[in-house]
């Protein structure tokens, strides 16, 4: 890890909707470096879960740039290898399947890469013994409690060791409890393995958990600034 | 867990509905298969009936539609005897006519004199005697269905038979039916000095196809009957049975489809959201793809397999009908149910095209963003 590197970098990116009536953002730029906590907050509407979609590569933006470890993603044409491999994805809702185990969630993202069934359930386990529920392996979603879903969908998002963590509003419909478990254990990851973490709150407070807090508004960073949580 | 595992549990989510499409895909291929069976059976039968009693090759009429309206004289049968390289040639005049629960009673008129040259197994007896008129070489199958022993008497076209003889041939269509006297059944069926089909049984050594060509070179209005494709050119109805086979498939295969179709389009509608989440933690297109048809194949095998059994239930359960039993011996050939299968995947395919299409098609973000 180099902190001096930048990991993400997203310049003047435009993205609208239905035809261009809807503008998600104006002209966002943010540079996220490597290893660095990065909360983006501001109002509903502002365009920080669009800017993140974007980041992730689910999405395409109208006009600019996004640069993610030295890759512009305009370029990239195998956009499943970037999405499985480079970044791991934290939903608000936690979208696990409801028919499978927990370890078998957590094995999703590794169908695309060269692992065996062994390789593959070994590390389903150890991701999920590293959120805490290594117990809970074979458990359907249906029996597990929102936090403990939530850090199922963690586990699986660091399924292919992705260097960058994307977490869209991860304690948004959790309790407050479970939010801060959820939250204290990806802030965890982010320093145990030196991810980059840029996490997508509307919550002031959960936000200032991150080193550095961004906030948007009407499709721009209009802010930025470091929070009280020092790198770790 | 196993890619393949995943299709599978996939299924189960809706197990009625799962249930129910694979029952409506093996109702098709139960069609499918028995149809198949049953095509089989009775060209195997038809190609038995080419070498009744022994013989290298039949004779029938060139040109007839079905070879019970072949007609052959005894000029033609003394014609044919007269090659050198015949050894035997040997006279048979076909009838049906409804006797006892079976409406298909096969009658084979045969010369007694030439029974010492067409081979007959016979269980218990003997055969028919010089000049009789009256008696009855009972098959196997027939006499079970009649209830009838050796010195019976059957009652047959207002005539009373003795049952000299109780034969098994191996054939289901002679073994269900009688061998009498020739000149008997020309008199009953109005078909004096008139044959349906010529036996041959060539010396030894003989090439069979020069004397096969050579008779029919020499004689127009006669058809040399050795293989199945023969047979066709003197009975239509295996092509039919054929054509008609081929049109039920592609009908199950269509209607199969459509049911298909239907349910794969309502689980990939169903499962927007979620193929938006596999989508967005990398999964390629292709992988969605092989999932949606994955399911499909699977869905279509399963219903193959039921189809199957149902199949070789139904053409076992036909056989409690006397005339089904009388000329229909089922068959049960690999490439019969290797047909089953391949219209069940080609059913699952065509069923899960457009639904897998779709499923690749979705855009991560508006998949994810579907309620």
């Amino acid at each position: 890890m180099n902190r001096d590197r930048i990991a993400i970098d997203v310049q003047e990116v435009v993205k609208t909707y239905e035809e261009g009536r809807i503008r998600a953002l104006s002209g966002a730029t943010l540079q996220v470096r490597e290893g660095e906590f990065v909360a983006i907050t501001g109002p509903s509407g502002c365009g920080k879960s669009t800017l993140l979609h974007l980041i992730a590569a689910l999405d395409r933006p109208d006009s600019g740039r996004i640069v993610v470890d030295g890759m512009d993603l305009a370029e990239v044409r195998d956009l499943s290898t970037y999405r499985s491999h480079r970044v791991g994805l934290v939903f608000q809702l936690h979208n696990l399947l409801p028919t499978l185990s927990a370890s078998a969630n957590v094995q999703i993202p590794m169908y695309e890469a060269e692992l065996s069934l062994w390789e593959r359930r070994a590390k389903a386990q150890r991701l999920l013994e590293a959120v805490g529920l290594g117990d809970r392996a074979n458990t359907p979603p249906i029996k597990l409690s929102g936090g403990e879903r939530q850090r199922v969908a963690i586990a699986r998002a660091l399924a292919n060791d992705p260097p960058i963590l994307l977490a869209d509003e991860p304690t948004g419909n959790l309790d407050s409890k479970a939010g801060e478990m959820v939250l204290d254990l990806l802030r965890t990851i982010q320093q145990k393995r030196g991810v980059t973490l840029v996490l997508v709150s509307h919550d002031a407070q959960i936000a200032s958990a991150a080193e550095r807090v961004v906030r948007m508004l009407d499709g721009r960073v209009v802010d930025e600034g470091l929070s009280g949580h020092p790198a770790g | 867990m196993p890619f393949f595992m995943l299709i599978f549990r996939n299924l189960l989510r809706q197990r009625i509905r799962t249930l129910l499409t694979a029952l409506g895909i093996s109702l098709g291929i139960t069609t499918v298969v028995a149809l198949g069976v049953v095509t089989h059976s009775l060209k195997a039968t038809a190609e038995d009936i080419l070498h009744a009693g022994g013989a290298d090759f039949a004779i029938g009429q060139s040109g007839s539609a079905d070879l019970s309206f072949s007609t052959l004289t005894e000029e033609q049968l003394e014609d044919v005897a007269a090659y050198p390289e015949v050894n035997h040639a040997i006279g048979v005049l076909m009838a049906f006519s409804s006797l006892g629960s079976n409406p298909y009673f096969v009658q084979l008129g045969i010369e007694p004199s030439d029974l010492e040259h067409f081979d007959v197994p016979l269980l218990e007896g003997r055969y028919l005697a010089r000049g009789a008129t009256d008696e009855m070489l009972l098959g196997e199958e027939g006499a079970s269905q009649l209830d009838k022993n050796l010195g019976d008497t059957v009652e047959l076209k207002d005539r009373t038979f003795t049952v000299v003889g109780i034969y098994r041939t191996g054939n289901v269509w002679e073994d269900g039916g009688a061998i009498l006297p020739l000149a008997t059944v020309q008199e009953y069926e109005r078909k004096g000095g008139l044959m349906t089909l010529i036996y041959v049984k060539a010396k030894v050594g003989t090439d069979l196809d020069a004397l096969t060509a050579r008779i029919e070179e020499d004689h127009p209005e006669l058809a040399t009957l050795r293989t199945l494709s023969d047979y066709n050119e003197v009975d239509q109805g295996m092509q039919m049975m054929d054509a008609a086979n081929l049109a039920i498939s592609f009908l199950a295969v269509f209607i199969g489809g459509i049911g298909v179709m239907n349910t794969m389009v309502m689980s990939v509608m169903e499962r927007t959201r979620e193929f938006g989440i596999l989508r967005a933690v990398g999964w390629r297109q292709r992988r969605v793809l092989q999932m949606v048809l994955g399911e499909s194949v699977l869905l279509c095998l399963i219903g193959a397999l039921i189809g199957s059994i149902l199949a070789v239930v139904f053409t076992r359960a036909i056989l409690i009908f006397p005339a089904v039993r009388s000329f229909l011996e089922p068959e049960y050939t690999p490439d019969v149910f290797i047909r089953g299968l391949v219209v069940g995947v080609a059913v699952a395919l065509l069923g899960a095209l457009y639904p897998a299409i779709r499923a690749v098609r979705l855009s991560p973000i508006q998949a994810i963003r579907y309620e």
